[in-house]
């Protein structure tokens, strides 16, 4: 049919587009280790506006009044990093927080947390009724792990059982 | 970040990944995940801008409710200004980076996630 009209086109997210040559050929090669696997699934039981929502950042965020992510584990053996968690809560603002990720450039996260956690913002979704409740806590560890063993096998399980206590519904990951 | 979202679904718990490389994220097999095209550092937004973040927390909790097919993506439509400039890299280059320049035959083994065995670090 002549003269058919194009419409908008549904954009495509590009991985990797803000990457330079190097980071780019290597992240490629990674998405091709991932083997398949079954994937996980738990139905969300109710609306979103009836849930308790809970984010996990891997910016290795930490209450100034916290322990600091050991960022020395990282320097004494490049293949390794700190597998620890910090736990947030709720009303926790820019100012209470270190960022300690060695991979990114943290300046815009300690400038404003919500860039990479955004817990003021999951609080105005709670005041508008999008969500039913911003959970008491939220999670934090460091993201770059070649070794994710000890981070899965350490820190995950805490996560998950504070979750359970504090009766969340649903969880947001949010890399950097 | 794939991994960790995997066992938290696996606990009983409905998770999305908000994720800037969604290639890399589906490949290790989570269950929901909303892709956006943000520079690494800034995945809600730039500092400030509470209506973009708040905007893109919202769209991801709506993929969460939307998604109804394991390992599904959704693309979220928002744009990122060409024009506006930002250095992603931190000010110092992580050790690994460093340590493969002093030691480029280990390149292979950073690139097939396949590091030397030594004990693990653990959780104090």
């Amino acid at each position: 049919m002549k003269g058919c009209i194009i419409g908008l086109m549904a954009k495509i997210v590009n991985s990797y587009r803000f990457l330079d040559g190097i980071t780019s050929r290597m992240m490629k090669h990674w998405v091709t280790l991932g083997a398949p696997r079954q994937i996980p699934w738990s139905p969300l039981a109710k609306p979103i506006s009836q849930c308790t929502v809970s984010i996990v950042s891997s910016a290795a965020v930490a209450l100034k009044t916290d322990q600091p992510f050991d960022q020395e584990i990282e320097r004494r053996d490049p293949w390794s990093s700190d597998p620890s968690y910090r736990v947030l809560p709720r009303a926790t603002v820019t100012a209470d927080v270190r960022v300690y990720h060695m991979h990114i450039n943290t300046s815009f996260a300690q400038q404003d947390l919500n860039c990479v956690m955004p817990l003021e913002r999951l609080c105005q979704l709670e005041a508008l009724g999008d969500i039913a409740h911003s959970a008491p806590s939220h999670y934090s560890y460091g993201g770059y792990t070649i070794r994710p063993d000890a981070l899965l096998r350490d820190s995950v399980p805490g996560i998950i059982d504070q979750l359970r206590r504090e009766q969340v519904d649903a969880v947001v990951l949010v890399p950097v | 970040m794939g991994l960790v979202q995997r066992e938290i679904e696996a606990a009983g718990f409905s998770t999305i990944s908000l994720s800037m490389m969604p290639e890399l994220t589906n490949s290790v097999g989570v269950p929901r995940n909303a892709a956006i095209e943000h520079p690494f550092g800034l995945t809600l937004g730039l500092p400030g801008d509470a209506a973009r973040q708040l905007a893109v927390l919202r769209a991801t909790l709506r993929a969460l409710e939307e998604i109804s097919q394991p390992g599904s993506v959704v693309h979220l439509p928002f744009e990122w200004d060409a024009s506006e400039k930002v250095n992603i890299y931190p000010p110092e280059a992580p050790p690994i980076a460093r340590f493969l320049r002093r030691h480029p035959w280990h390149i292979p083994k950073f690139l097939n996630q396949t590091p030397p065995e030594v004990s693990e670090p653990r959780v104090p």
